[in-house]
């Protein structure tokens, strides 16, 4: 990360134009990994996204904010096409992963989305055991032997903090767990395939408040690894766990920042007026 | 309205029940099963009508047991893999605005009437494929083999051609492609019958094979009757298949796995009581369909497990004696008694379809409510 | 990412990203089932309005020397592989007794279509093709052009006779008759009779008089009153406006008349006409049972256990073969119900029975039952779609809960059971096989309704286009003869149940558009 001043002019002038709305961003593009460039998306006629242009940094945790109906969610599905899924998705802009278009032809989504893992609001284990969960991605890849899969499935269990928790059953039944090891499950199942990007969507909002400080704790303990995206309705989670925050509102982006200037002095009205809780909904 | 099941269950073992009193008509259980022929040996042969006169009874329900099983198995080979790649089509890959037209396009289907399909497969498609035996079987075996192709060809289309045929309309567009293949097939037809078959295939069949090929025979039972619970078990299985959770189907398409992967893997083992009910709710239908088997079988009580033969089911065989059969007699008690079996049959597999639908969903409420 | 400690697994190379032939596959049996219902429809539409087109007829002549006049039909190829052989429909049966005839392509030397040759549908011995050379009407002999003009006002004014004779048989002479067998004659009825009888008689004789030449293929003369004679045209010499015109009348026949030559020819309308009948009153019976039982099921009863247990019986009931149905109808209503009301009130007439058959009544019960679980089950769910909050504040206004149900819920229900009943007339249009045991006929001449006391006749059996496919298609002498008409009922059928399943898809859509998704309980 540098400062302002000791960017070179181009990638300076770079950085201010991927923020047209909000604040100069404090990296470099070399840090970039995720870019978002004139992002329009519509369903079924409805504007759901407009004309949106950010960065998102490596290795760093990046919250979205920002009222229900604002778009957040839709912009993090973006990010590994799953509005693939949908019909009348019209589109209009590109995202770059790593300096390459994920919508080029030539993509496999499928291999995206395996590099964009995605955790998503209510925890959505399969209906197999907690082993097979992880396991899974894994599988669809093939080619892995039986010992080198019981290796990676224990890693992922570890690095998601639940190894401890479920190492005697790990054939039980993944519905049997609580939601937040159910959450907790799903990051494995999603580590277990090494992916670059995480996106979180609102993946604490189902649990109780001890689950949700461990989730929070296991994406600081990701964070050096790879790079977050998290949507989040808690402010103070937000502020809590990312480095950056970008506030949107009716598809737009209204400010995008350091978590601790967005939070303490926002520069504009309508984001203090958020985070302060003037405007809800 | 459960009287009216009790009802009917009442009224039919009432009317059966005296065929098993000993002083009763004088009626020998084991003839229903088999009767012994002239040496000896057991004999599976329906001859109601000498009930009375013959010495032994020759009213052996097996053949038309068969008979019936043998319809509604070939209707489920037609139709299980017809109605199941419809459903998975449906509900991953087709467009939502296709399919909330698919659905009551294929109601339309379901809603045929049996006796139309008896018609058709018995008086136009019974003997056009008895006249073109090759081009049929040339069908069957083309156009599955050139979907596969065009499926591993699809790659080296042009980008362009690519983004206008989606898999999403594929159902459409396919359409005019398989009508094409179909006409290539029954076009090829005359080439490789004349190579294999000495130019006339029903002729090498029933000399290599010893088969007669009949005009009414199981294969287009099985077709016309498949037709018939094609829409049935599709609209069940699809609805299985789209009550799994949508966080599922997308869980896994987010890790990265392909919408069949996603199917098979993860959609599939949750949905497969449902699909299995669906299928048994077909089979009920295939059983107890009477006018299909009526008008595309030639109604020989046979028991032979050449699909090109003809067959008799219990239930035409009640369409078409229980008018004539006097109330009271021998021969009425055993047609009811066939009615009876049909009606428990049918009764046991949808009760059973019932319980699994119903606890299906029950299970996937009660997941929503612990997250 | 990569973790201290860990090895990266690597992505091999083998890893899927597209979808395989199974997805294609599953594709295609969506086509293919769509590819079939729409060979079906298009087959059953061809065949069965083409039968009404006036085709043209050929005038062929063969090496032998033989001329043969016929309509093209199939071709196939010979037996013995070297060419075709086209099907002709050569009619005339009168001559020779064959009405088809198979002829090899090449061994026909000349194939005309000559403007001057005619059909003639006639009311014994089927369609006649030919020629025709005169029409002698009286001492009266016409011939050439003439005779042809003459033929066709003449057949007009007959066919009107035709019509005037028939509905005096029907409509007064019968009935006259029947009442007449009641009570002992009475002068003034008798005289009215005789009057009556003379008057058709007059009509009859004012019918004949003309005779018609005509000429067959090979030359040979016959002659055929025209009053035996139903209709004549001439297709080759016919602008297409005319033959359209044709067309249509021979459709409308096809759906007014009753059929002829043993469901052979003619039209289908007492088949309709049973049909409807007993669809309206299977309607009647199944409403009032089907409405209240849904009302129940969902607003009434303790939802537990037990509404559980009958909702699985309502769906089983659905599942139930329908002949299992007609057993049921067969053994409790007509040998049970219909026989004892039998013993009781016309034992005059036993041991002929009048309730103890198969009749209109039975059919139409054994059908209502048939179709219960349809009406319940749609009734059900346009109750379940209803809002709670509807309910709740009619409650809360003061209504009772009978108020509620009759003023808020049954109104807003109501489109879901037309729904229901449309579906439940579709099913039961379309079914055959109970009707073969509890009532239908192959051909009954009276509709079971008509002008006599008690006007609607509810032990008659009657006809049903569903088993008139079936008998016609299988019981008939003829069955190449009787294809045409059994393609024309079959799509008739077709159509009628399609409309209906149509205006119910389209009645529930509108419903859910209106009330959202059902609410499940």
């Amino acid at each position: 990360m540098s400062i302002d001043g000791e960017l070179p002019k181009r990638q300076l002038a770079q950085a201010r134009l991927g923020n047209r709305r909000g604040a100069v961003m404090e990296f470099s593009a070399a840090d970039t990994c995720l870019d978002i460039q004139g992002l329009t998306l519509a369903y079924g006629g409805k504007t759901a996204l407009k004309d949106l242009t950010l960065r998102i940094p490596r290795h760093r945790v990046t919250a979205f904010i920002g009222p229900s109906g604002c778009g957040k969610s839709t912009l993090l599905r973006a990010l590994n096409r799953l509005h693939d899924l949908n019909e009348d998705v019209s589109r209009h802009g590109q995202i770059h992963l790593d300096g390459h278009d994920i919508h080029d032809p030539r993509v496999a989504v499928a291999e995206l989305r395996r590099r964009v893992g995605m955790v998503f609001q209510a925890p959505n284990p399969f209906p197999m055991s907690i082993y097979d969960n992880v396991a899974f991605g894994l599988r669809l890849q093939g080619g892995l032997s039986k010992r080198r899969i019981d290796d990676v499935v224990e890693w992922a269990l570890k690095s998601a903090a639940l190894w401890d928790e479920v190492k005697g059953r790990l054939r039980a039944s993944a519905w049997s767990l609580s939601g937040g090891q159910q959450q907790r499950l799903v990051i494995a199942r999603t580590l277990a395939v090494e992916p670059e990007v995480l996106l979180l969507d609102e993946p604490a909002s189902a649990l109780d408040p001890i689950s949700t400080l461990k989730i929070e704790e296991l994406i600081r303990t990701l964070k050096p690894h790879l790079t977050l995206v998290l949507v989040t309705h808690n402010m103070q989670q937000a502020a809590r766990v990312s480095d950056y925050t970008a506030f949107l509102h009716n598809g737009e982006l209204v400010e995008y920042g350091p978590t601790d200037t967005l939070f303490t002095h926002p520069r504009l009205r309508r984001t203090e007026n958020y985070i302060t809780g003037r405007m809800v909904g | 309205m459960l009287l009216a099941v009790v009802a009917i269950a009442v009224f039919l073992l009432v009317e059966v029940l005296p065929l098993f009193w000993p002083d009763g008509a004088s009626f020998p259980l084991e003839a229903l099963w088999s009767s012994p022929d002239v040496s000896g040996e057991p004999e599976y042969r329906w001859l109601p009508h000498r009930l009375d006169d013959a010495a032994v009874p020759q009213a052996s329900l097996a053949p038309l047991l068969w008979g019936t099983l043998e319809a509604a198995a070939w209707a489920l080979v037609v139709a299980i893999p017809l109605a199941l790649g419809a459903a998975a089509h449906s509900s991953l890959y087709m467009s939502p605005g296709l399919r909330a037209r698919l659905k009551p396009t294929l109601e339309l289907m379901e809603a045929m009437p049996s006796v139309v399909l008896g018609f058709i497969a018995g008086l136009a498609l019974g003997p056009w494929v008895e006249r073109h035996l090759a081009q049929s079987l040339s069908i069957v075996v083309v156009l599955p083999a050139a979907v596969v192709l065009l499926a591993l060809g699809y790659r080296w289309l042009p980008d362009r051609l690519k983004a206008a045929l989606t898999l999403r309309w594929a159902a459409l567009w396919l359409i005019p492609c398989l009508l094409l293949l179909v006409w290539l097939a029954m076009s090829v037809a005359p080439m490789w019958e004349g190579w294999w078959f000495d130019g006339d295939l029903r002729l090498w069949v029933e000399e290599s094979w010893g088969l007669d090929v009949q005009a009414r025979n199981a294969l287009i039972v099985g077709l016309a009757m498949g037709f018939a619970v094609i829409p049935g078990i599709y609209a069940l299985a699809e609805d299985a298949l789209s009550d799994v959770p949508r966080e599922l189907a997308e869980g896994a398409q987010a890790m990265g796995a392909t919408r069949w992967q996603t199917l098979t893997r993860v959609m599939l083992p949750v949905a497969l009581p449902g699909v299995f009910s669906a299928i048994m709710i077909g089979a009920g239908r295939a059983v107890g369909e009477t006018m299909i088997v009526l008008m595309a079988s030639g109604n020989s009580a046979l028991m032979t497990a050449s699909p090109l033969d003809g067959l008799r089911s219990l239930a035409s065989s009640i369409a078409i004696e229980l008018p004539e059969a006097a109330p009271g007699g021998s021969h009425y008690r055993l047609l009811l008694l066939a009615a009876l079996a049909l009606f428990a049959f049918t009764f046991l597999v949808n009760t059973l379809a019932e319980v699994v639908r119903a606890r299906l969903k029950r299970r996937f409420t009660r997941r929503k409510g612990d997250a | 990412m990569k973790i201290p400690g860990h090895t990266a697994v690597g992505m091999p190379g083998k890893r899927r990203t597209r979808e395989g032939p199974w997805a294609w596959l599953a594709a295609a049996s969506v086509a293919l089932s769509l590819i079939m219902l729409g060979a079906l429809l298009v087959l059953l539409s061809v065949k069965g309005l083409s039968n009404f087109w006036p085709a043209t007829v050929h005038q062929l002549t063969l090496k032998s020397g033989e001329t043969v006049i016929g309509v093209p039909l199939a071709t196939r190829e010979l037996p013995s592989g070297q060419g075709l052989e086209r099907r002709y429909l050569t009619a005339n049966r009168d001559d020779g007794g064959g009405i088809w005839r198979w002829l090899a392509n090449d061994q026909i030397t000349e194939d005309t279509t000559p403007e001057d040759l005619v059909v003639l549908e006639r009311r014994h011995w089927g369609t006649f093709l030919g020629r025709l050379v005169a029409l002698q009407s009286g001492d009266q002999r016409l011939t050439g052009p003439d005779a042809w003009t003459v033929l066709e006002s003449r057949l007009k004014e007959i066919n009107a006779l035709r019509d005037e004779r028939r509905r005096l048989t029907h409509d007064e002479i019968l009935p006259l008759i029947r009442s007449m067998e009641d009570q002992d004659g009475h002068r003034s009825e008798d005289r009215r009779l005789a009057d009556l009888q003379r008057r058709a008689s007059e009509l009859q004789q004012r019918m004949q008089g003309d005779l018609v030449v005509l000429e067959n293929g090979q030359g040979r003369r016959q002659e055929q009153a025209l009053a035996e004679t139903l209709e004549a045209w001439r297709p080759n010499a016919m602008a297409w406006h005319e033959k359209l015109g044709h067309w249509v009348r021979e459709l409308w026949q096809f759906l007014s008349q009753g059929p002829r030559d043993a469901n052979t020819a003619g039209g289908v309308w007492p088949a309709i006409f049973g049909t409807i009948l007993m669809v309206l009153l299977m309607s009647i019976l199944v409403t009032p049972f089907g409405v209240l039982a849904a009302v129940y099921l969902n607003e009434v009863a303790h939802q537990g256990r037990l509404t559980r247990l009958v909702r699985i019986g309502v769906r089983n009931l659905a599942g139930v073969p329908s002949i299992v149905y007609g057993v049921f109808g067969l053994g409790v209503f007509v040998y049970g119900i219909g026989g004892s009301i039998d013993r009781w009130f016309f034992e005059s007439t036993l041991p002929s029975p009048t309730f103890g058959t198969g009749g209109l009544l039975w059919a139409s019960l054994t059908l209502a039952l048939l179709t219960l679980p349809v009406v319940i089950v749609a009734t059900e769910e346009g109750l379940s779609r209803i809002p709670l909050h509807q309910r709740e504040g009619a409650l809360a206004l003061g209504a009772t809960r009978f108020e509620t149900l009759t003023r808020v819920v049954l109104p807003m229900a109501t489109p879901a059971m037309l729904t229901g009943l449309i579906l439940a007339v579709a099913r039961a249009a379309g079914e055959v096989a109970p009707l073969m045991l509890v009532g239908v006929a192959k051909l009954a001449p009276q509709v079971p309704l008509d002008g006599e006391f008690p006007f609607l006749h509810l032990e008659r059996k009657f006809m049903h286009l569903g088993y008139h496919i079936y008998d016609a298609a299988f019981h008939s002498s003829d069955v190449q003869a009787a294809m045409p008409l059994v393609y024309a009922t079959a799509l008739l059928l077709v159509t009628v149940i399609l409309v209906l399943n149509l205006t119910a898809i389209f009645m529930r859509h509108y419903l859910r558009k209106r009330h959202g998704a059902p609410v499940r309980r």
